[in-house]
């Protein structure tokens, strides 16, 4: 995985399938909706590659992540409509609304023991899920926001799935430029060490709650802007889109890709958007494959397709104190 | 003499058992001081109290004359107090030069931004100390693989570079030669000895009375919490009371 890592002609070939091949195809075929499923696999190769950051790279289960998505939607789409402010407003306030709930959530959260905190995520989702879909007055409860206005560049209009695809593809790309920095930093090691031992950072002198809370918020930030993107692409944001089962989707991708490899995390999205897709023809079989693929890679591939660690290793880790002399009570995770 | 460490008094109760008992002892720069004790004597709570993992019950530790016993293990460390654990405890799926990098981001620092963005002077000064520490215990050439793959012995000698890479003011080791055999162990003495004499103050817990004799200036004695001799190693190796706690026999 590393030597495929240090090869720059990864990286260049993503650009020429991103911004060559696959626009490329997709017109031949001519069909808006194969560059809807395009859009969709970009965003959520964005969303995968955020939880990777905190579930992958620092080792925090994650079960919420869907939420700051569904923020970033919200903002950017109620934004567009209610103060006409467009999509170079939205796309980055979207952002950055779900990066401050973040913060707000992680404070308090983040000194827990792993476990407590994995189910503090749970309920922060499910809060957020139960705010969209009840707070009618602003959120327009289950009917969701309609957002007509499309992206606009300055004064410019972006039209046709073509133009659009291009400009989903920009910011996810520039989006997974500033991610891979993050993992493949000394920063990235740190976080890396949060991961594997906790306690032991803390010794080296790395500031273990801190970093916790700030990979949480970077995390949320990237989320936020996939929410953004799907608000302006599709046009309709709904509190469906956002609930337990997203976040568990998106949880799936960073698993079956690989805890810890970034490659894992965008292969594992478009694998797990793709396949549903492809399998269409069986109809609601297809359900199935697609769970049996997610239960096969944990169980046959402990390390999904090119992962650091094993899943499996992680969430025991969870529920199982480190065997150690300075595990004590007061010491805690 | 200004002592580098200095612990006054230290005392840590776990429910009834007094597992830290009234100790005072200090390090002075330099100096390599053994600790060593019966199973059970308070070795580790102490080196758990001076590193800020465990909150004393009352007493106080100062290091470079400021109190530290408030701190946390990350602002300790940051000031210069390096440890390693008992129980040999490295990051196993990171690679061997990662794993000593985190020892010199810790102490350096690197913010999110930096690393989005940055190249810059922290960058090569973290990359620089890391090598730095892969060289002085001879893992250079096994840098880019997994820490996981080391043997024990050279898993030990990873914890050290990586607190090393923390360029630290005084290093705790707390029985960095248990799981050793006698080759293996006179080549760590050899080098924690190696180590003290570059000017790094060491503190040493250590079951291998032979191993403390040989290498120490000083050695400090628990029993039961308390301190019961704190000496020249043949003052100590001579004592009555030491030789009691060992052994058993009434002096
Ligand atoms: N976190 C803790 N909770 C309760 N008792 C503890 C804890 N840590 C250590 N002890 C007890 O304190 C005593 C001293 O232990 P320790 O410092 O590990 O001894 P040593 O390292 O000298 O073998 C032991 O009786 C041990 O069981
Ligand atoms: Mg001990």
């Amino acid at each position: 995985m590393s030597d495929l890592r240090r090869l720059p002609l990864v990286p260049l070939a993503l650009v020429v399938v991103v911004f060559g091949a696959v626009p490329w195809v997709l017109t031949l075929f001519g069909k808006g909706y194969f560059f809807q499923v395009a859009d969709l696999i970009l965003i959520f190769v964005l969303l995968s590659a955020s939880l990777h950051l905190v579930t992958g790279v620092a080792g925090l289960l994650h079960l919420g992540h869907a939420a700051f998505y569904g923020i970033g939607a919200y903002v950017a789409a109620l934004m567009g409509t209610e103060l006409k402010l467009g999509f170079l407003w939205g796309l980055p306030a979207g952002g950055l609304a779900a990066a401050v709930l973040a913060l707000i959530v992680a404070l308090p959260t983040m000194r827990l023991v792993s476990i407590y905190f994995a189910v503090a995520t749970l309920a922060i989702g499910q809060m957020i899920h139960t705010v969209l879909l009840n707070w009618v007055a602003v959120t327009k409860g289950p009917n969701g926001v309609m957002l007509f206005s499309g992206i606009r560049l300055f004064d410019i209009p972006v039209k046709g799935p073509l133009a659009v695809y291009f400009v989903v593809a920009v910011v996810v790309a520039l989006s997974i430029v500033a991610i891979h920095r993050l993992g493949h930093s000394y920063y990235g090691n740190a976080l890396r060490s949060l991961r594997e031992d906790d306690q032991c950072a803390d010794a080296m002198g790395v500031d273990t709650v801190r970093l916790k809370i700030e990979v949480f918020t970077l995390s949320a930030f990237f989320a936020g802007l996939a929410g953004g993107l799907w608000a302006y692409t599709t046009g309709y944001v709904s509190p469906q889109d956002f609930n337990f089962s997203n976040s568990i989707l998106i949880l799936a991708m960073v698993v079956v890709g690989g805890l810890g490899s970034l490659p894992g995390a965008i292969v594992g999205a478009v694998l797990l958007i793709l396949l549903p897709e492809v399998l269409r023809g069986f109809g609601d079989l297809r359900n199935v494959i697609v769970g049996l693929v997610m239960f096969g890679s944990i169980l046959f591939l402990p390390k999904g397709l090119i992962g650091e660690v094993s899943a499996l290793a992680l969430v025991r880790r969870h529920f199982v104190r480190p065997k150690g002399e300075v595990a004590g009570r007061e010491v805690g995770w | 003499m200004s002592a580098l460490i200095e612990i006054s008094n230290l005392t840590r109760r776990f429910g009834g058992l007094v597992a830290v008992d009234g100790v005072s002892t200090s390090v002075a720069p330099g100096e390599l001081v053994g600790l060593i004790g019966p199973n059970g004597a308070g070795k580790t709570t102490l080196f758990n109290l001076i590193s800020g993992f465990t909150r004393p019950t009352s007493g106080t530790v100062r290091f470079k004359g400021e109190p530290i016993d408030r701190l946390k293990p990350h602002a300790i460390a940051a000031r210069g107090l390096a440890r390693t654990f008992q129980n040999l405890r490295i990051f196993p799926n990171m690679s061997v030069f990662d794993n000593v990098s985190v020892g010199a981001v810790g102490a350096i620092g690197q913010s999110a931004l930096q690393a989005v963005f940055g190249r810059g002077a922290r960058r090569d000064e973290i990359t620089a100390r890391t090598f730095a520490a892969l060289d002085r215990v001879g893992l250079t050439d096994r840098a880019g693989e997994l820490a996981a793959n080391l043997s024990y012995g050279k898993r030990k000698y990873l914890e050290i570079a990586r607190a090393l890479a923390m360029k630290p003011d005084l290093l705790i080791l707390d029985e960095p030669a248990a799981g050793l055999d006698d080759s293996e162990t006179a080549e760590l003495a050899r080098f924690i000895r190696e180590l003290n004499r570059e000017g790094l103050a060491i503190m040493l817990v250590e079951h291998d009375m032979n191993l403390v004799m040989s290498i120490t200036t000083r050695v400090v004695v628990l029993s039961s919490g308390r301190k019961i001799a704190d000496d020249a190693p043949a003052v100590v190796r001579a004592d009555p009371a030491v030789l009691e706690a060992y052994l058993g026999v009434e002096a």
